[in-house]
């Protein structure tokens, strides 16, 4: 322990000399823009600023790409809150109850708690990225095909508890996300399936594309659409923050969010996005009101926002403790620290303990100095809802349409955006929600590689699900959780749900 | 005001961006744009960056790369096999380059592109894979391993960066070689596949050596063989397969650099001397050394040679392995 706040002293004093410093902040600030920019991710950005970091000091370059990591998701909230449209795929959740939010008025205090939420996620993650490191990495590398798929079923559970109208509408937008995420290569045989000779189809649809053109340009559509055009709602300043039911409301989801999202973030895969998902079914399945979610629950922000900031620092423990890279982005980052001399691996902690202490360190620093730009910035930002829609949401649609094609630079792109907006405006209009579609879209090619993974390693037989521990104890604890969700159905004949459903009807 | 204001800032980018094109004019006159077909950071990436960087500078000349991911590389070379052959897009292509169109053919689809819609420029890196296996398995030597799996065949497991992917196909050439049959878990990535054996939830991977080194030396992965032509300086004493009596057994992870076909042969001609200058650049061979990649360079009739060797080689492999019946 004691040797732990020495190791910190020294990393602090790496991570406040004023060039380290510096650069953690300019890295904030990409991020922060990054996460804004519809479209653009975190992994887009560290990819494009990659080369920038080659002249600079390997300390430097990774506290400044760790800066847009964790930035991004700060970032990532905003536009997701404002104009519903994720700025990453890990903000798809927070668009359901934080645009609700910011429709009665209430956008200041959603930004203010997914602010304040990622800062308490950010900060505590890293302390337990500190002492934990090195015994959760292995605990890591025991996630292998099997446990991943045994987590994923938890994901998929996850759709029952998306919808606040009719399940059957929800389960029905569920099945068609999971469809249209079986597009591209076949991970196990190489064949390209609904491919139609388009070769960027090889990789299925992004889930960017899909999120930004159901969600965002649904809305907009919608809105053109309206006959009355909706009134610009003009925030005051006093609405700014939050009140203090709010806070209290805001409190255990981000506890919960922050706990649950860095156990994920550990776990290979792209476990970020799986971690906001998870915490907001969870959420809604402990709150008292799950009729509230889907019609600006703070809760749902919470959650989900405290989580995914979280996850960015657990995905770090593989990634230091061993050199594994956890996803994507901590797998860019190994690539950069290799470019720089430093050969990843299980020895970089005790090799490298000026750059592994001065990046504790400097995350320390960053969530704070995101906090700092982002709540002033909270003013800023609801004030863009003062502008009026004929002005506002042809230049959304604008800088969605070049961030998404600018990650990937593929046309194909823009147009799954584009056909997923007029599906989405179309799904409106008939009244699904199109966020399971969302879902299904990320779990499907996930759950399926790791299902046929499992099989590959067992030669065909489903034993291996439970034979090894995690996976069973996983699958064992979802199967009692809809065993337990089907009890209530049956005994109370109409749940809170059906109800909604109903109350929904006799409206229209 | 703000939105205003960003509109047109958007409208003025949507004008700049697209260059004017124009003829007859000193080659290079523009920014020369080297794809990339896979993500930042790996292989293909991290040696098109400091190739470009040191292009830039005997050139004088703008030099950028480009990722363009997906389909497993398929789609950022079929871009710059149908681009414009003028000298400014070039590719920046792995082994699978020599891959994709075989298992394109065999599974009777419109190939995305053939090797022949490429000229070759020069062979950059070229490192030969080694087979590692978590260092709690039994096997001690590449022998044992061979014996092993001849017993138990099917039983092994190994991790790739996917199916017909490079590190598939290395371990496919050796398994052809010395007639075992093992058991293939493709993964998204040689991350994932390098994840997957340390984790020991397969039995064995053949990678890059760069990757896997500091787990070899951290003592979690044990090192049994390599498919090079010789021994890899960094493991002086481990044995190639070829000296193992498999000669077949031969795999390079390999980068090098190629135009679209139809590029006129003067460009070609100082595309190829620029990168023989640029290979010399002290910049680019420190950049290659942090990442433990030797250079191996080859251009002209012996580029030509290797490649086309390599290519034969994949292509019967992949002939060979054939498709894939999964459960």
């Amino acid at each position: 322990m004691l040797e732990t706040l020495h190791n910190l002293a020294v990393g602090f004093s790496v991570a406040l000399s004023p060039s380290v410093l510096l650069y953690a902040f300019v890295g904030c600030v990409i991020g922060t823009l990054v996460g804004v920019l519809p479209g653009v991710g975190p992994l887009a950005g560290i990819s494009l600023l990659l080369p920038a970091t080659f002249g600079m000091d390997a300390t430097r370059a990774i506290v400044m790409l760790a800066g847009i990591y964790y930035g991004a998701m700060y970032g990532g909230s905003t536009t997701s809150i404002l104009m519903r449209i994720p700025g990453e795929a890990a903000s798809v959740m927070t668009c359901i109850d934080g645009y609700a939010m910011a429709r009665k008025g209430r956008a200041g205090a959603a930004l203010a708690i997914a602010a304040v939420g990622s800062y308490v996620a950010g900060t505590v993650s890293v302390v337990g990225l500190m002492l934990l490191a090195p015994p959760l990495a292995a605990f890591a590398l025991r996630f292998g095909p099997p446990e991943y798929f045994a987590l994923l079923v938890f994901g998929l559970l996850v759709l029952a508890y998306m919808s606040s109208g009719s399940m059957v509408k929800s389960l029905a937008m569920a099945a068609l996300g999971l469809l249209l995420g079986m597009v591209g290569i076949d991970q196990m045989s190489g064949y390209f399936r609904f491919a139609y000779g388009v070769v960027e189809l090889g990789d299925g649809l992004g889930v960017v594309p899909v999120a930004v053109g159901l969600f965002g340009l649904a809305e907009i559509l919608a809105t053109a659409g309206q006959r009355v055009p909706p009134t610009v709602i003009k925030p005051r300043l006093r609405e700014l923050l939050p009140s203090r039911a709010e806070w209290r409301e805001a409190a255990a989801p981000i506890g919960r969010g922050t706990v649950l999202g860095f156990v994920v973030g550990i776990i290979p895969g792209s476990a970020h996005v799986i971690s906001s998902f998870v915490s907001y079914a969870l959420e809604k399945k402990l709150s008292r009101r799950p009729e509230t979610f889907g019609h600006g629950a703070v809760a749902g922000v919470a959650g989900p926002e405290s989580a995914n900031n979280s996850a960015t620092s657990g995905a770090f423990v593989p990634m230091l403790a061993l050199g594994v890279p956890s996803g994507p982005i901590p797998a860019v980052m190994l690539a950069a620290m290799m470019v720089h001399g430093m050969s990843p691996g299980p020895m970089l902690i005790t090799q490298q303990p000026a750059l592994f202490w001065g990046f504790i360190a400097s995350m320390y620093v960053g969530n704070l100095v995101l906090l700092i730009l982002n709540l002033p910035l909270v003013g800023l930002f609801v004030n863009l809802l003062r502008v009026p829609y004929p002005y506002l949401y042809p230049a959304i649609l604008t800088f969605s349409i070049l961030g998404v094609y600018a990650v990937n630079g593929s046309v194909v792109d823009v147009w799954i955006m584009l056909m997923m907006g007029a599906l989405g405006y179309v799904l409106r209009k008939l009244g699904f929600e199109t966020a399971p579609i969302v879902l299904g879209v990320v779990l499907a090619p996930m759950i399926e590689l790791a299902l046929r993974q499992s099989l590959a390693m067992s030669d065909g037989h489903y034993g291996i699900f439970f034979q090894r521990p995690i996976a069973a104890t996983l699958l064992i604890v979802a199967l009692t959780m809809s065993l337990l969700s089907l009890r209530t159905f049956i005994r109370r004949g109409l749940d809170w749900r059906a109800r909604m459903a109903l109350a929904e009807k006799g409206e229209s | 005001m703000l939105a205003r204001a960003l509109t047109v800032l958007a409208l003025i980018a949507a004008l700049v961006l697209p260059a004017p094109a124009t003829a007859q004019e000193p080659f290079p006159s523009r920014p020369i744009t080297v794809v990339a077909p896979f993500p930042p950071g790996g292989v293909a990436d991290l040696t098109a960056r400091p190739v470009a960087a040191a292009m830039e500078k005997v050139l004088k000349s703008p030099v950028g790369v480009v990722n363009k991911t997906g389909a497993a590389g398929a789609v950022g070379m079929q871009s710059v096999a149908v681009a414009k052959p003028d000298g400014y897009t070039l590719l920046l292509a792995l082994s699978s380059i020599s891959i994709i169109p075989e298992a394109d053919k065999l599974f009777g689809r419109p190939p995305a592109f053939t090797v022949d819609q490429f000229a070759p420029i020069a062979l950059i890196s070229a490192d030969p894979t080694i087979l590692v296996v978590p260092a709690d398995k039994p096997w001690k030597t590449a022998k044992e391993f061979i014996e092993d799996a001849r017993k138990r065949p099917g039983q092994i497991s190994y991790s790739s960066s996917g199916i017909y992917g490079t590190l598939h196909m290395a371990m496919e050439l050796l398994a052809q070689a010395a007639d075992i049959k093992l058991r293939h878990v493709p993964h998204a990535g040689g991350g994932p596949a390098v994840t997957a054996v340390l984790g020991g939830h397969v039995d064995a991977l053949a990678s890059g050596p760069a990757v896997v080194l500091p787990h070899i030396k951290a003592g979690k992965l044990r090192v049994l063989g390599g498919w090079g032509d010789r021994r890899l300086a960094a493991l002086p004493d481990v044995p190639t397969f070829k000296e193992l009596g498999y000669p077949t057994a031969e795999f390079y992870i390999w980068a090098g650099l190629f135009a679209p076909r139809a590029t006129p042969e003067p460009v070609l001609a100082r595309l190829r001397a620029a990168v023989r200058d640029a290979v010399n650049d002290p910049d680019f061979k420190a950049a290659m050394d942090k990442q433990e990649t030797p250079v191996t360079f080859k251009q002209g009739e012996e580029f030509q040679k290797f490649f086309e060797a390599d290519a034969r080689r994949l292509a019967e492999g992949v002939r060979k392995v054939g498709k894939i019946e999964t459960k």
